[in-house]
């Protein structure tokens, strides 16, 4: 038994790819500065940065369509691929933000060709292909002109293209950006489905609630450095401090009871007829509301502590990093 | 190893034709290009059938073997694909020999095409056998070396056919007009025979009318390796040029973005 369980996490513990001091120049511009991480087999891995923060030409990097600059080195399941990364290519599996399935090319014709090109054999081709048709619901729209297919529909045979050589490791680059709320949904529920059956998986995204609920861990990047590296908990841990105080009142108050709760908090009123404030001290400051509502006759019918979302601690870091450039630029 | 990357090689050219045999500038630069000029240069003029025949399987191997080579990786760069074939398992000779193949066995079907009417209608005869064997050896020759002129102007890392085509035109037609097909090598001053060297359809050209007529300028063997020797250097050429440009293709619009986000921030 003991040996089991020690096997179990040798393997959850398997470096499935481990990147060093990546980094990519385009003219002056440093888009990636000497980025270094590593993804345990079996991990979803978010990167989260905004707009030109680096995320895919880092991803470009990692699956050999840009060169590999100065002393970076990149490690698949242990091997460097660093200098051979066409052989190790068949490791991955990639889902582009904007379809780059051949658009002339039919949903099936597309299967063929890139089954081809992995080396699977036509036979197994076709049994994989009707598979993942079925399972991503596009078998009825098989022979139909890829250009044809809406974003939602694109995405989804991105992802069967990407599954069809049955990698061990899934890159998806923003892979529900611009989807309707199904095609999101049924997107991330595969996610999740083939992260139980043992892919690694590294992802890009705006998309902070996605982040949150499916990645292990997430790096932050920001002007091609990452400037996190941490599980999604760890991240609202360390920005818990802050948090939003919502409460509801019985009635109207007059401006008097008014004037005596703002000497306390900061009060503002949202469109639902909260009252919101930011605390530092939660404990603190709604038991002192309670306090003073008592004294006052102030009825609060409805309190409310919102926890610090992903997104509040992203905006936190990406200002924080802005902020920390412009003192020493200064 | 060698079976796995001849099939790559083959399912690229595959895609190849079938996906940009139909597209515009193909059709235009392939087909339209040399049928408009053959009517231009014939009409009109006393031409023997021998000349007229020889003049348009030179133009059609050149025309159609430059067509499809120089638009494959400029609309594939636009559409995003090319980043789908650079992230899988092939190396950058197996993407260009793709390219090459495809263009090549699409000028040898035109062309091909063209020589059978010709025999066929209009009773074009050859010397000997060994003459249509070094006719068809001569057509592959040019195919090839055509295409490999047509993937060098596409080593501009540019996603814009227009662009390529451009340049394209702007190298064939004066490859076109020295090349012995309008004005025989043997009616040329000297020096414009020195000048047509620099046009690999000059040895193509000769080579046919040793196969047609009889009369060529050149030796044989030396047109046969004169296009070899084309071949081979534009094939180290383009090696070298997209191994340097391939990147270029997608981080020139990568840098592009960057560059306008840079721009927006301030």
């Amino acid at each position: 038994m003991i040996e089991i369980s020690q096997n179990q996490n040798l393997i959850t513990e398997l470096v499935a790819i481990k990147v060093i001091n990546l980094i990519k120049r385009f003219g002056s511009l440093v888009a990636v500065n000497d980025v270094s991480f590593e993804i345990n087999q079996g991990e979803i891995v978010g990167i989260l940065g905004p707009n030109g923060a680096g995320k895919t030409t880092t991803i470009r990097l990692l699956t050999g369509v840009f060169q590999l600059e100065n002393n970076a080195k990149i490690e698949i399941f242990g091997d460097d691929i660093t200098h051979n990364p066409t052989k190790y290519k068949k490791n991955f599996g990639i889902v582009p933000e904007i379809s780059n399935a051949f658009s002339d090319y039919s949903v099936w014709q597309n299967l063929m060709f890139s089954g081809g090109i992995y080396g699977i054999s036509k036979d197994e081709i076709e049994k994989r292909s009707k598979k993942l048709l079925t399972q991503f619901n596009l078998i009825d729209k098989m022979y139909f002109k890829t250009k044809t297919l809406s974003k939602g529909l694109k995405q989804r045979l991105n992802l069967c293209l990407a599954l069809l050589h049955d990698p061990p490791i899934l890159i998806l680059d923003e892979p529900t950006s611009g989807l309707d709320p199904i095609s999101v949904n049924l997107m991330r529920n595969r996610i999740l489905k083939l992260k139980e059956e043992g892919k690694t998986i590294l992802i890009t995204t705006h998309d902070m609630r996605e982040a949150q609920n499916m990645c292990d861990r997430i790096l932050i990047m920001n002007k091609g450095k990452i400037i996190a590296d941490e599980s999604p908990d760890t991240l609202r841990e360390q920005f818990k401090s802050t948090s939003t105080i919502l409460f509801k009142i019985d009635g109207v108050i007059s401006s008097e009871q008014e004037r005596i709760l703002s000497k306390i908090v900061k009060l503002v009123k949202d469109k639902n007829g909260y009252y919101v404030f930011s605390s530092t001290n939660a404990l603190r400051d709604i038991s002192n509301l309670f306090q003073t509502s008592k004294e006052n006759d102030i009825k609060i019918s409805d309190l409310k502590i919102k926890e610090t979302s992903l997104e509040e601690v992203f905006i936190h870091l990406i200002k924080d990093d802005l902020t920390s450039e412009e003192g020493m630029a200064k | 190893m060698i079976q796995d990357s001849l099939t790559r090689i083959w399912l690229l050219s595959k895609k190849n034709i079938t996906l940009y045999i139909k597209k515009g500038p193909v059709l235009i630069f392939g087909l339209m290009f040399p049928f408009f000029m053959t009517l231009s240069w014939v009409i009109g003029r006393k031409i023997s059938l021998n000349l007229v025949f020889i003049g348009i399987i030179a133009m059609t191997s050149f025309f159609t073997a430059t067509a499809i080579s120089p638009v494959v990786l400029p609309i594939e760069t636009r559409e995003k694909s090319l980043e789908r074939i650079l992230s899988s398992p092939i190396s950058l000779n197996e993407i260009l020999i793709g390219i090459i193949l495809a263009s090549t066995l699409y000028s040898l079907f035109i062309t091909s095409i063209i020589t059978i009417i010709f025999v066929l209608i209009f009773s074009v005869g050859f010397n000997s056998l060994i003459t249509i064997f070094l006719m068809f050896f001569g057509i592959g020759l040019m195919s090839i070396l055509g295409s490999l002129l047509g993937l060098l102007v596409a080593a501009n890392p540019t996603d814009m056919t227009s662009d390529v085509m451009i340049i394209m035109n702007l190298i064939k037609f004066p490859l076109l007009f020295i090349s012995g097909i309008f004005v025989p090598l043997q009616m040329m001053p000297f020096n414009l025979v020195f000048i047509s060297f620099l046009s690999p359809i000059t040895f193509l050209t000769d080579l046919l009318r040793f196969c047609v007529e009889g009369n060529n300028f050149f030796l044989v063997q030396f047109d046969i390796l004169m296009l070899i020797f084309w071949i081979i250097s534009l094939s180290i050429v383009n090696y070298i040029l997209h191994k340097k440009t391939m990147p270029k293709r997608l981080s020139e619009t990568a840098s592009k973005k960057k560059m306008m986000m840079k721009k927006n921030m301030r």
